[in-house]
């Protein structure tokens, strides 16, 4: 099997590369730590207020802090050149393309994931609603890092084009954040939650294949 | 047919044709608004439930089917210009852009008019609401997009591929009333079947979305022109054009 | 050549068996029919979140609505015409509150299962018509 031999290779590589600068990492880590803990100062540390608006916090900072952590995407490869060595090479793109997208979903994305479930107890998210927050974190900000690289890409070589992905790629997080959030706030009342996280699942198997030929489209205007 | 299609896509052509069609487009346009907008504001009787209120659909339906409308016609053209390479494409593509924006804050805005009397609130957030709001959002990163590449050529591929991933809100906004039985009513008009809608009141409805569609012919039309001249000032036909 | 044809069938196999995989689970998740309404039945049997907001959608139920003579305060009854769930709300009604319309509410139930409304809104239907036409229809069944 070529595809995967090409698929594993390009993981590996990358997750070095991503590992060696792993303070790029660390920053969106570090403002999710801190963005949360604003909410209970700000608003008020009262448990039945955080209680309700834990869900809706837990998952807009996530997708923000994934929002911030997309800059280095394709970034480094874009300004040494090896970006175009690989739009010039007869592999198929797109799954360069996403091996680089799994490297920095693991070595980036999950840690966050992990976050989240530390801070949910300082929400007073109901413990029964922990699985749910887990499990629509897992599914879903796959989801949100596909579409950001299509921000990504669509912007690369943009001066100061990091405020640009965002206004690209905010919308298209609309309904990730509405199934994610909603699904979290429906098992704290101890309703099910299958249906929503299904929507995800079919967000998320629908993405896989598709975004990153969006990607490798968007990179090769790109590069011209 | 192909060579015709060619010919007319090339500037010069498409300046000329434009120009011949846009007094008839205008013409229809203004006799389509006249009748609809007598129609919808004195011919029209009040409605059994909502009185006068209800003539809001004479400007709310039109306005939500072009802010649809018209970003599926750009994502087509954008991706016509994208496939066989043709400018002018992307020129429709640009002049479409912010009258697509217009339209979808004209719905949310008439529509929240509409919602506070009927419904009891100036906003709710159901899949119909949140959907159109997100496709105002679409247009907005489309034109910001475009505005942040210097390059023309890699603004319109890279705005064909937003606009192509961006479709699949469309479906999304049209079914969300039937998919989340949602606060916002259902379709009136049926493509199929009857609708469900007095002919009195369904008429002048029919003239003013013909209308709306014609206007936006009209200042696309109007736009696409200006933009090739703008594109093409140093070419020789548009220095002739000049003297 | 052979080779990359046969790289470019297995992607291709990929996209396509991930769509269906996709399409599989969205027609689940219709199945699972996420609630946006809680009917009164479903209130009834239970299914209503206790002690959490929801949003309750129905009929208003005919000769229910009671205006309290001092204050905003209006109770009515809204019915799927098999149940119906008692309604409090403190608050202007909006234009197309009638009873036999249908209504949808935000809030909670309270201890006796009398629903706790925040908002109460009305939800049109998508028939237009004169008020002359309903009249003569309303003659003609009687």
């Amino acid at each position: 099997m070529d595809l995967y031999r090409l698929f594993i290779t390009t993981l590996r590589l990358e997750a070095l590369l991503i590992y060696r600068h792993y303070s790029q990492v660390l920053n969106p880590l570090l403002f999710y730590a801190m963005t949360i803990s604003l909410f209970p100062l700000g608003l008020s540390p009262q448990p039945q207020l955080l209680h309700a608006v834990a869900p809706g916090v837990l998952w807009i900072v996530a997708l923000l802090s994934i929002l911030l952590s997309l800059h280095p995407l394709f970034e480094g490869d874009f300004a040494d050149g090896t970006l175009e060595q690989l739009l010039l090479s007869p592999q198929p793109l797109s799954i360069i393309i996403l091996a680089k997208l799994l490297a920095h979903w693991l070595l980036s994305v999950f840690p966050l994931i992990l976050l989240a479930l530390l801070f949910a107890p300082l929400l007073h998210l109901p413990l029964a609603a922990m699985g749910t927050l887990f499990a629509s974190l897992l599914l879903g900000t796959p989801v949100l890092l596909l579409i950001g690289a299509i921000g990504k890409a669509l912007t690369l070589g943009i001066r100061n084009s990091s405020l640009l992905v965002m206004l690209l790629v905010l919308p298209f997080y609309i309904p990730v954040l509405i199934l994610g959030a909603g699904s979290v706030a429906l098992a704290g009342t101890g309703l099910a939650v299958t249906g929503e996280l299904a929507w995800l699942g079919a967000m998320l198997v629908l993405a896989l294949p598709l975004a990153p030929l969006a990607i490798a489209a968007a990179l090769r205007v790109g590069i011209n | 047919m192909w060579l015709w299609f060619n010919k007319l896509t090339t500037s010069k052509v498409f300046y000329q044709f434009a120009g011949r069609l846009l007094p008839w487009l205008g013409a229809l346009t203004i006799i389509l608004l006249a009748y609809g907008l007598y129609g919808g504001l004195v011919l029209a009787p009040p409605d059994y439930q909502q009185g006068d209120a209800f003539r809001i659909i004479y400007v709310h339906v039109p306005c939500a089917l072009l802010s649809m409308m018209i970003y599926v016609f750009m994502a087509v053209a954008a991706a016509v210009g994208l496939i066989f390479r043709i400018k002018l494409a992307d020129m429709l593509v640009t002049a479409s852009a912010p009258l697509g924006a217009s339209f979808t804050l004209l719905a949310l805005v008439t529509g929240s008019l509409w919602g506070k009397p009927m419904w009891g609130a100036w906003w709710v957030w159901d899949a119909r609401l949140t959907s159109e709001l997100i496709l105002l959002f679409l247009y907005l990163g489309v034109i910001a997009l475009r505005s942040a590449i210097p390059d023309r050529e890699q603004a319109a591929k890279a705005c064909a591929i937003l606009l192509i991933v961006g479709v699949i809100n469309i479906p999304i906004i049209h079914y969300s009333v039937y998919w989340w039985n949602t606060l916002h009513q259902g379709a009136t008009l049926k493509l199929f079947g009857s609708s469900l809608i007095a002919p009195s009141m369904l008429h002048p409805l029919l003239a003013m979305i013909a209308a709306f569609i014609f206007y936006f012919a009209v200042v696309l039309l109007l736009r696409t022109r200006c933009e090739i001249l703008k594109r093409e000032r140093k070419s020789r036909w548009v220095l002739e054009l000049k003297n | 050549m052979n080779h990359i044809h046969k790289q470019r069938a297995i992607l291709i196999a990929l996209i396509i068996s991930c769509v269906a995989i996709a399409a599989g689970l969205a027609l689940y998740a219709l199945q699972q029919n996420i609630n946006l309404f809680y009917s009164p039945s479903q209130i009834a049997a239970g299914q209503a979140p206790p002690a959490h907001e929801f949003r309750l959608g129905g009929l208003v139920q005919m000769h229910s609505v009671h205006h309290d003579n001092n204050s905003l305060r209006v109770t009515f009854g809204v019915t799927d015409n098999k149940n119906s769930v008692l309604v409090q709300y403190n608050g202007v009604l909006p234009d197309l509150f009638r009873e036999g319309q249908s209504v949808v509410a935000d809030g909670r139930l309270d201890s006796h299962n009398v629903f706790i409304a925040d908002q109460v809104l009305a939800k049109h239907d998508e028939r237009y018509m004169p008020a002359a036409v309903k009249t003569f229809l309303k003659q003609a069944k009687s």
